[in-house]
Formats: C-alpha cells, structure tokens, sequence
C-alpha cells in the first residue's frame, strides 16, 4: 500500500542547539522524531492532524505543527522544544505561566507555551486580536484558557521589565 | 535515554531503608516527577541529597531527613486536579511544617499501605482528608514525645512549629534532631487535631509544586515512558463496537520496515471483549503505517444498523414505560389536580472524554511478572487487572504511575492495559501501545447519551408535583440480563427542593455502545434536564427562576447561601443591561455545592455566553486556587459538551473522528469567568467537577431568559438561536 516512502535515511536533527543523529523514515513526521528518536519528550501528540496545538515546537523561529512536518523537512534547521525554551524555566512566558498558575494536567501546555513566545517574539505588545488568532487554534482539553490570557499579559510585563 | 526501571518494592512492615533521589531542583521546584526512578515506586530511589543523613519513615506519608528534610508522600495520581499539592498541604497542616520546605514525592502503588489510590469523582481529598490530618498529627505527637523524654518534661510542655519542637524555656530540637528516637515510638490512637480556625496551610492559596515541571517539558506522562527494549503497538479495532475479527491479512503491514510481528488482542470493557489486530514494531510511526496496510474482515453482526437516531427511536419508546422508581414522596398521581402541568423531555448525545493525553499503556510481562508504566487514575484496578488476566499473583505486578495528560474518568479504566499486556505476553517483549485520537474518539467509551422526561404541575405558584424519568444505560449494568435500572440513573437530581409529590424514576437501556464515568457523570445529563426543567416551572408560576429554587431550598442552609452570595455576586437583583440574558442553576456534586449565573447576549445574529459568575462551597478549602482552577476548567468543558459538540453514531460507529468534527471549546470563546468560594468549616468536599453541570441547564436558561427559546435538546447550535 503506503509502503513505497519507507525506505530509511540516516540524518541529523539540530535540537536545541544540539545535533540528533538518526536513522529514520523522511517522510515520518518530526514530532516522532524528536519524541521517540531524540527522546525529548516535552512535545507532545495530540491529534496528529494540525487540529491542537500539543506538538508546537519553533523552527527557525516560526512556530510550526511538528506531528503534519517531514522530518525530511526540517534537516538542516534549527529546531526549539519547549526544553530548549530557556535554560532554566525563566522565559518570560515560562515565568508568566507559573505566576499565574495556569497548568492543570500540563499536558498541552508545551503548545500553548511556545505559541505564545512565537507571539511575543513576533508582536511583543499583541492586541487581542492578534492574542486570539495565535493562541485560538492551540486546544486545552482542562480549560486553562481563563489563566492562558492573563499569563499573556503578565509574559508581556514581564518582557517590558527585562 | 529517559529509562525507567524501577520496581515497585515488596513492602511490609518498615519501610526499607532507602535513598533518595534528590528532585527539587534549584529553585525548589519538584522537577521530573514521574520520570524519576521513584515514580510509583519508593523502593529503588537513590539520595543525591548534598547534605547527606538518613530518611526516616515516621509512617507511610511521612518521612523526615535527619538533617531536617521533610518528604511527604503524596498516593493519589495527578491529572490536573491538583491533589498533588493538597494531599501534603493537609498532612503539612498537621505536622507543624513550613509547606514551602517540604518535598513531596510520589508513592508507590499498593493498597495494602495505602488503600485505595483510585483518583474518581472528586474523592481524594472528601473520604482523605480525615485520615490525612491522623498522618500528620501523629507524626508530630511522636516528635513531641521523642523532644519531652528528651528534656523529661510532659508532652504537653512541647510545642510544635516550623519543623522543630519548642521547649517552654523557648529552647528547641528540630524534626531531624528527634527523628530517630521519634519512630522507634508507638503512635498514638488518637492524636489532637488542629481547630480550622487555626489553620495555617489549608485555606491558603498556595503554588502547586508540579507546576514548574508542566513548564519546561520535565514532567513525564504515560505517553513519554521509554522501557529498555520496548516495542510500539498501534491497534485496529472494530468502527462497529464489538466487531470481531473473521480474518486479517498481514503481509504488506509486516513489509513496512520496523514492523516486528502482528497479533490479534482484545480487551474488556465493562464486560463486552473488544477484538483489535495490533502491529508491533521498533517506533510508532512504523506501527502506524503497517496498521494502514492491514487488511481485516469484520464481524459486525448487523450492529452497523444502529445509529443515533434508531438508539433516539427505542429511547423515546421506552419513555412510555413507568420505569423503576428510585425516590419519591407524596403522591404524583395528583398532578394536575388544580394547577397547570408542564411538560418537557430533554436529549443528550453520547460524549467523549478526549484527554489531551491519547490513551496509552506500556507493560512488560515476563517470566510471571507483570509491570505497568502509564497515566491512570486506577493504578490498583491495574494491578488487578493484569493479575487476573496474566493469572499470576498481585505481588508479581509493579505498577508505576506518571502524570496523567487529563483522565475525566476514561483513565479510571482498565482497558488499555490490558491491551498492553495482551500483546508483551505474545511478543515477549515490553510493548507501548498508544491509541492515536481516532481511536480515542472512535472508541469510547463514552458518557451515557440519554433521554430525561419531566412532568410538573403548579398550584397557587408553587411546584405541586414533579415526575423526572431518566432513559439510559447504566454504567454499572451494561452486559447481562438485569433490566432494571438503579440509583446511579438518577445522579444529580436534587431531592432537597421542597416539593410535596415527586417521583424520580428510571427506565434501563442496555446496548452495544459502550458507556463509562464521565467528569460528573450522571449529573452532566440529568441536572442539564432537570435544572432546565425547575426553569421552566418557575416561568409558569410566573416567578423569579432564582427566588423560585430559593423557597424550595429555604431550609437547606448550605443550598440558601450559595444561591444568596450567587445573586449578590451575579447582581442578580440589580438592574438589568440592555440585551443581556440570563440564567441560573444550583446543584450538588460530590458533596459540594455549587451555583451558577450565565449572562447571554447576541452579537451578528449569534448568542454567545459573555459571562460566568459562580459560587461553590466545598466546605473546608484546601486550596481555593485550585478549587478555581478547577471550576474554570470544569466550565470550559462543561460549554464544549453544551454547544460545541456531541457524538454521533452513523452505521453502527462515531461519525467523527478527531478535533476538526469533535470540536472543543477555544481559548477566544472562553468567557470571563468569576468564581467566588463560600468560607465554612465544613468537611472538605468533592472539587473537581464543580460548575461542570451547570454550563448546560444555566446557559440554556440563559438563552430562553433573552429569547425565549428553551433549548431541550444538547448539543446547541448557537448560531442557529432565533
Ligand atoms: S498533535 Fe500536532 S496539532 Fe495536534
Ligand atoms: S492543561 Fe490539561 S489539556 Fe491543557
């Protein structure tokens, strides 16, 4: 059936700014490889059709699905986890979100975290528009939404301050 | 690599002697629990405590550093409900310890310490809370004892606070001082507890330890566990529930690179056996793949007839019936005697829980032994479970729980395991089976759907009689030949309004699909009916919804100052803006009461709900920002099971498949949200679910108050609101 695109390939991912080594299938999507190969597990599955958010991760700056991206695809750039969002759990974002207590199950959290420094990285003062087309379509099944809006508010003065 | 190998360790008596792993990283935040050796195991986990000394266990919660580290064991699995940084905040409250330093690490899985770690229906802190506070006090009394031999004073010339026990001269020992001499003592029966008045921990809103972890990708859940020499299983199962296998052809699937074998498996669900073929290889995406290559004939046994509409048809049959009463007073039969009747029937759709998390379970068994690493809210369950199928004895099973990405009651199955365990047993190897989104959706199972039918009359502007029928499957009573319906049926019906003759009655329904706990259950359906249903009586008595249920609850005190603080909160009594909408609710859940006021206004020709006040009293509050946090998120899936979706059955299986057609609630639709908690010194009750059967009946009232259209049927479609 599918089986003609598995023939495998030994490639490097660049990760946090770390190279990964593997030997993988191109068209296997990145988000199983950084979780099942590079076993940086902080990415994590959702839907695995572009509908959650769980699997967001940064190549060369711009926030991209991992779990409908070729890991073919991103050789040769610069991938960020939600581990390499800052060495010590301090992005402004990170920050915000412990502030503001905004976890319950933790488990969309990474989506939603680096989302939101996609957002701050791109607009550092969004209006609520632009807050509500980046963080929209990232799904919290625990409703943590009420929390997600003020930690943006708080990772936006927490940003100004720095 | 993230290896987990720990075992679960053979306890009886003491505590073995035991190092531990040093998890609090520099900030003090609790890092990398579940990834830790010690996850679900306190056997193997080594000490990298600078500060060195020997841990002492005081009792099977407690155990304190001789250089003064408090570690506390926390024996309920996290999901998001916060139990993780109650459980010690109470067994802190007792023990005289500053809850900024302690550290608090996960338990082992065993029933024989710990009872049942079964994290369901809002219980861990309700039927804990007692015995808690008994763990904590004793462990102070003991050092107590150990500090007045010491100084040979009586016990009741010692005080305890911030880790040390005082002298009345003011001189001190601190916790680690006493330890050794404090556990070579017999505890005390009885020991004194603390008046709520004199809390410092409890009540407080203090930061949740996991949290930090669920920021920076450290925290593991089921899904991230890598075992040494593990296989990924992917596995199709029948779209039809209950399809068996007739015959399967597997030979592209097993031409996919890295696909290693592929069985046939099952697992049982309530008493119905599942049939599945499951492909077997060296990652998921492999497994995946072969899964897509399979050729499977199923035996469907003409359950593909079945569809929402044809279950809908019987429902509505069976609704004639008089049902299995399950409470009433008075009389009904004199409905309609000398008032107005009402009459109103009320549909809910079969709901999927879909935790962030996909279902997962990775197990080994070997040699006459089982272990399990995963999220689940049942780690005991599991145990059982695998005991029983693998016919080996529950010593011989370890179990090793993570945090769980959301369980809302499908975690507290077994199903999943047992899979798990099914397919290690016919590879010989460890096997992570993980359930992609579809099977989740697809799958099941599901909260019940039902059909509720209400019948009231109305004499001098007062309820006279109320009939509340429930037709439903029974979560407990799902295969077998008892017909007839229990007391589960009617959960969430209140019983408290004063209303002279009612009767709550239930009618079973007994099918293929697949039903089980659902966050708030019973209460999501019935209360979404019957709330709706004390609506529109009020309207008919010409009354205030809110006034209405305040007269009928007048002797309830708990029930009256909710609804009071509610309309005061809400300004239900204020005056009224322009275009807005309105609706109330007040119900019990697990011990907790809570009320809720929607406001509704329409923006482009569309209702949207704009506001959310809510009052709950949870009794005793452990942690009022938790309680918070789990009323918001209880109404962000109590709006999605509202209006955003519902599962549908077409040719005998969900017609959805995954987040585009199953929607969920999103972070630009949530409304403000104001939650406000009731101070009593009541026990603690139940908080996970609180307001989460609300949403429905208040935002539906809500609609009828700006409309005045009554919505009977779930899920609403907003848009389509005259
Ligand atoms: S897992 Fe990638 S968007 Fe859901
Ligand atoms: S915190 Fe659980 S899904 Fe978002």
């Amino acid at each position: 059936m599918h089986t003609k695109s598995q023939t495998m390939a030994s490639l490097t991912l660049r990760i946090n700014n770390k190279d990964y080594p593997m030997e993988v299938d191109p068209q296997m999507p990145l988000l199983w490889a950084i979780r099942d190969f590079a076993l940086l597990t902080g990415t994590k599955f959702g839907c695995g059709i572009s509908q959650c958010g769980a699997c967001t991760v940064h190549i060369d700056g711009e926030s991209v699905r991992s779990c409908v991206t070729p890991v073919s695809g991103a050789v040769g750039k610069s991938i960020t986890t939600i581990e390499g969002l800052s060495a010590d759990n301090d992005h402004p974002v990170q920050q915000a979100w412990q502030e503001e207590q905004v976890p319950q199950c933790g488990y969309c959290q990474s989506g939603q975290m680096m989302t939101a420094a996609a957002l701050l990285e791109k607009h550092p003062q969004p209006s609520e528009e632009q807050v509500n087309a980046y963080m929209s379509p990232i799904i919290c099944r625990c409703g943590t939404y009420v929390r997600i809006k003020k930690a943006i508010d708080k990772a936006v003065e927490i940003n100004q301050k720095a | 690599m993230k290896t987990i190998t720990t075992k679960s360790a053979s306890l009886g008596g003491n505590l073995p002697r035991r190092e531990f792993l040093r998890l609090t990283a520099v900030s003090g935040a609790f890092l990398a629990i579940g990834c830790s050796p010690g996850m679900g195991g306190e056997g193997k986990v080594t000490t990298i405590d600078p500060a060195g000394g020997t841990d002492i266990p005081l009792n099977q919660f407690v155990v304190i550093n001789t250089n003064g580290r408090v570690l506390l064991y926390n024996h309920r699995p996290e999901m998001g409900q916060g139990t993780f940084q109650a459980i010690p905040m109470i067994l802190a409250e007792e023990l005289e310890v500053d809850v900024e330093k302690i550290e608090i690490l996960p338990s082992a899985a065993d029933d024989k310490r710990y009872g049942s770690q079964m994290v369901v229906g809002s219980r861990s802190i309700q039927t804990e809370y007692a015995n808690l506070q008994n763990m904590g006090a004793t462990a102070r009394e003991m050092l107590k004892a150990a500090a007045a031999k010491r100084w040979e004073i009586d016990i009741s010339q010692c005080k305890a606070s911030g880790g040390e026990i005082i002298h009345p001269s003011g001189k001190k020992l601190t916790y680690g001082e006493l330890v050794e001499e404090a556990s070579k003592l017999t505890p005390p029966e009885n020991p004194p507890l603390k008046a709520p008045g004199d809390f410092k921990v409890i009540g407080q809103p203090i930061a949740r330890r996991d949290v930090p972890a669920k920021t920076n990708g450290a925290a593991i859940y089921g899904l991230d566990i890598q075992v040494p020499g593990m296989f990924y299983a992917s596995v199709e199962r029948s779209p039809v529930f209950l399809g068996k296998v007739v015959s399967f052809n597997d030979e592209k699937a097993k031409a996919v690179p890295g696909v290693k074998a592929v069985v046939k498996t099952q697992r049982n669900v309530w008493g119905h056996t599942r049939e599945g073929v499951a492909v077997v290889a060296d990652n998921y995406w492999a497994a995946n793949q072969g899964r897509k290559a399979l050729e499977i004939k199923w035996d469907t046994g003409g359950l593909e007839k079945n569809s929402s509409a044809t279950i809908l048809k019987k429902y509505k049959a069976d609704a004639t019936k008089e049902g299995v009463s399950l409470a009433e007073a008075g009389n009904v039969s004199t409905v309609g005697g000398e008032g107005k009747v009402v009459e109103a029937a009320y549909e809910t759709p079969y709901q999927s829980h879909v935790c962030m998390e996909p279902m997962n379970a990775t197990v080994s068994v070997k040699d006459g032994k089982a272990e399990f690493w995963g999220s689940t809210q049942n780690p005991n369950g599991i145990r059982s479970q695998l005991a029983r199928q693998l016919n080996i004895d529950p010593e011989n099973v370890a179990i090793n729980y993570t945090f769980m990405g959301g369980g809302f009651g499908r975690r507290s199955m077994t199903d999943v395991a047992e899979e798990a365990a099914d397919i290690s047993l016919q590879v010989g190897a460890p096997v992570k089976v993980v359930w992609t989104r579809e099977d989740d959706l697809t799958q099941g199972p599901f909260r019940a759907a039902s059909l509720n039918v209400c019948r009231g009359s109305i004499a001098d502007g007062k309820v006279e009689t109320l009939e509340h029928k429930v037709v439903a499957q029974e979560i407990q009573n799902q295969t077998g030949d008892k017909m007839e319906a229990g007391r589960q049926l009617m959960g969430g019906i209140n019983t408290e309004y004063e209303i002279p003759n009612f009767r709550i009655s239930g009618v079973l329904q007994k099918h293929y699909v697949p039903i089980t706990y659902w966050r708030a259950v019973y209460h999501t359906t019935n209360c979404f009916a019957h709330e709706s249903f004390i609506d529109e009586l009020a309207i008919a008595a010409g009354k205030d919804p809110l006034d209405f249920r305040l007269d009928m609850l007048k002797n309830h005190t708990r029930y009256t100052k909710v609804l009071q603080t509610l309309a005061e909160k809400a300004n239900w009594y204020g005056p009224r803006e322009e275009g807005i909408g309105r609706g109330v609710s007040i119900l019990e859940r697990s011990g907790a009461f809570t009320g809720m006021v929607i406001e509704v206004k329409k923006e482009n020709g569309k209702v949207k709900p704009v506001k959310i006040t809510t009052v709950v009293d949870v009794g005793i509050c452990i942690n009022p920002d938790t309680v918070r946090a789990q009323t918001e998120g209880s109404i962000v899936m109590g709006l999605t099971a509202t209006y955003k979706s519902g599962i549908r059955l077409e040719n005998g299986a969900v017609a959805q498949s995954n987040f585009h057609d199953y929607n969920m609630l999103t972070f630009e639709e949530c409304p403000p949200c104001e939650t406000y908690i009731i101070q009593n010194e009541e026990k603690p009750e139940g908080a996970g679910e609180s307001g989460l059967a609300n949403v429905a009946p208040s935002l539906c009232n809500a609609i009828f108050d700006l409309t005045g259209v009554r919505v009977r049927k779930l899920p609403l479609d907003l848009g389509a609101i005259g």
